[in-house]
């Protein structure tokens, strides 16, 4: 167990490097100076060299890269000289958003997934599978920036009933006193229900866009390991013991289909990542994937190199503590075969 | 007179597939008195399973029983709700399955798993009279250990170890009837011989009736009092097991018993098999089923048109129920 950890810790360590690296590598071979950049056109080459200086760029390569390592985790992020504010303030104020939008993406991904994967298999239904189905060959295909545009024409334009890309509140609401910065659970915690209610309704159309594909992906994966599993002996060997159908697809499929799903609802992680950055910017989400489209488009490198890193360590430690839960939930990992007598 | 411990009238199941309706058991029908140790034999996917399946009220679309009377100890329970079946599987018919290794849930402890068998019977039970009377049955099933192993998940048991536990999952309420599904064919030989004594050890000690799946002739000799022999659904013979091996009269139970390795036969050349393939269960032939594979009945125009009924014979080693057209002439060839 502890050797199995180990190597994984070693694991995710190796894949931050890695992605260390690439950002580090990508953002020096960028065309473009940043110092350049920085003073603007009409700065005089004394100037670039002395941001230069300032910006470490004039020191040796492997040099740079410790400074940019050592920077980063001790939250010395840069400056961003497009808004003129530190990266780590610009991100702090920026995640809060973000976060919130993904975990209500996850959230809904996660219970449409399961109960779709469940209404289809624990009785025959073929019409609902087919449904279920179609839905999700449309949503694999549909990148999240075409299904955000495709949503916000259907609810919003056509149908009215849902807000359209304004942000997190429609323009007249204040936002609730500050605690998480999560505008949901800021207003349930002042008691503002009408906040709550036009925080959750802008909440709905991004993180659908934002969710869709991984959806998509988990309800056909969840459907067809359930098929798989609820076919197995065991369960038979269940329901001759006596217990019900639904007991017995509760206690002996449910946590043999969901084992494999697990680790897919990880890498979901990094598709929510590279989503936000185009849904945000359709819904005008003033999150971190805005910020950092922003700065793609302005060169701001301080703050790509750190989105980069930040979403890489971010990626490996969720990844990290699945496979930690995994070895918790699934005894056949957790003891090695070899202890078979 | 005793009720019987189990009495199946005119069972029929069918799948409705795409590919038409397969009919898996047709019109069986058999009576088990109290202890009494049925085998049912006959080829891979001639319906056994379905039967066992459809005894117990398992069959799950697109299967369907489609008639049949099933009384278990004077009552009648093919008409219950899948609720009121709940009460019967595993209390009063219990099953063990074929393959060990994928019999038990892999991530859920042995223990849980015989504790499951016994609470879904006694909810009132305490957790802890239920893990002893668990820990009660894998010793009973010959476990080292026992307590200690409760603890244990599937992976950790052996294959004969898994069987074992199958066993004392079904044993586990004192069931009226066992049904045993290929029990010990996924086992090595040598486990098979113990998996098997021990069967016989607990059928006996806990007087249950039991119904044994198999193709393997020679586990029915050793294990059972009655044969049935199914083929395409059907039972096309079935009487006391000393009958089928001194004589065989459905053809199909002949050729079965001439397929089974003899050493003493061994200089009259390659083992015998069955010529062509069990028909497609969902373009049944309209006569006899066995016709179009039968040497004696291939050629004969009866066979091939009129489905044979049901004959009651008296051989030399007591009566026998046959469906075959040569059923009454065979008889006294075979005594004579």
């Amino acid at each position: 167990m502890t050797g199995a950890v180990t190597r994984r810790l070693l694991g995710s360590l190796g894949a931050i490097f890695g992605a260390s690296i690439l950002a580090f590598v990508i953002m020096r071979v960028l065309p473009g100076n940043p110092a350049r950049l920085i003073v603007g056109p009409l700065g005089s080459p004394h100037a670039v060299a002395s941001v230069r200086s300032q910006l470490g760029l004039d020191k040796p390569i492997y040099v740079q890269y410790w400074l940019y390592i050592t920077h980063f985790f001790q939250g010395n992020w840069g400056y961003s000289y497009t808004e003129g504010q530190s990266v780590s303030k610009l991100i702090g104020e920026q995640l809060p958003a973000t976060v919130e939008l993904a975990v209500f993406a996850f959230i809904v991904t996660m219970i449409a997934a399961v109960g779709l994967a469940l209404l289809v298999t624990y009785r025959h239904r073929p019409v609902a599978d087919r449904v279920v189905r179609a839905i999700s060959y449309l949503g694999f295909g549909s990148p999240p920036f075409f299904a955000a545009l495709v949503l916000l024409i259907v609810f919003s334009s056509v149908l009215g009933i849902l807000p359209g890309p304004e942000g997190r509140l429609s323009p007249q609401a204040v936002p609730p006193p500050t605690v998480t910065h999560m505008y949901t659970i800021d207003a349930l915690l002042a008691g503002q229900l009408g906040t709550f209610w036009d925080a959750l309704k802008h909440l709905v159309l991004p993180g659908v866009a934002l969710g869709l594909a991984s959806f998509s992906f988990l309800v056909r994966l969840l459907r067809a390991n359930l098929l798989e599993v609820s076919r197995e002996p065991f369960i038979t060997v269940a329901r001759g013991k006596g217990l019900s159908r639904w007991t017995a697809f509760r206690r002996h499929a449910l946590p043999n289909a969901f084992l494999p799903t697990l680790t897919s609802s990880g890498l979901v992680l990094g598709e929510f990542v590279a989503g936000s950055v185009l849904v945000e910017q359709v819904f005008n989400w003033p999150g971190v994937g805005s910020l950092v489209l922003d700065a793609i488009l302005k060169q701001d490198f301080a703050v790509v190199q750190t989105f980069i890193l930040l979403s890489a360590v971010m990626f490996v430690l969720v990844n990290l503590a699945v496979d930690l839960l995994y070895a918790v939930i699934d005894p056949r990992v957790r003891i090695p075969a070899a202890a078979t007598a | 007179m005793d009720p019987f411990a189990l009495s199946v009238r005119n069972l029929s199941t069918v799948y409705e597939t795409p590919g038409g309706v397969v009919h898996a058991v047709r019109d069986v029908s058999f009576d088990l008195r109290q202890t009494e140790r049925l085998g049912v034999v006959g080829e891979s996917g001639s319906g056994k399973s379905a039967l066992a399946l459809s005894i117990l009220g398992l069959i799950d679309p697109p299967g369907r029983v489609t008639g049949g009377e099933i009384e278990l100890a004077g009552r009648d329970i093919a008409k219950l709700s899948d609720r009121q079946l709940g009460a019967v599987r595993g209390k009063e018919i219990a099953l063990v399955l074929q393959d060990p290794m994928s019999a038990l849930d892999p991530v859920k402890t042995i223990g849980s798993q015989i504790i499951e068998a016994i609470a879904v019977h006694e909810p009132e039970l305490r957790r802890s009279a239920a893990r002893k009377r668990a820990a009660e049955l894998l010793r009973e099933v010959d476990i080292a250990q026992a307590d200690r192993r409760l603890d244990d998940y599937p992976h950790q048991y052996s294959g004969g170890m898994r069987q074992r536990v199958a066993i004392a999952i079904a044993i586990a309420n004192n069931p009226r009837v066992l049904i045993a599904d290929e029990p010990t064919t996924a086992l090595d030989v040598t486990t098979q011989a113990q998996v098997l004594s021990l069967l016989d050890r607990l059928v006996e000690e806990y007087r249950a009736a039991v119904i044994l799946i198999t193709h393997n002739l020679g586990i029915v000799s050793e294990f059972c009092d009655s044969v049935a022999v199914m083929y395409a659904g059907r039972f096309v013979e079935s009487s006391g097991v000393d009958h089928i091996f001194m004589a065989p009269t459905h053809p199909y139970s002949e050729a079965l018993l001439k397929c089974v390795p003899n050493p003493e036969r061994l200089a009259d050349g390659p083992l015998p098999a069955i010529t062509g393939f069990p028909p497609d269960l969902s373009r049944l032939p309209t006569g006899c089923s066995f016709a179009p594979r039968c040497p004696l009945g291939r050629e004969v125009a009866r066979c091939h048109e009129e489905a044979p009924r049901r004959y009651e014979v008296t051989g030399p080693a007591g009566p026998a129920t046959v469906e075959c057209h040569f059923a009454e002439r065979r008889i006294p060839a075979v005594s004579a």
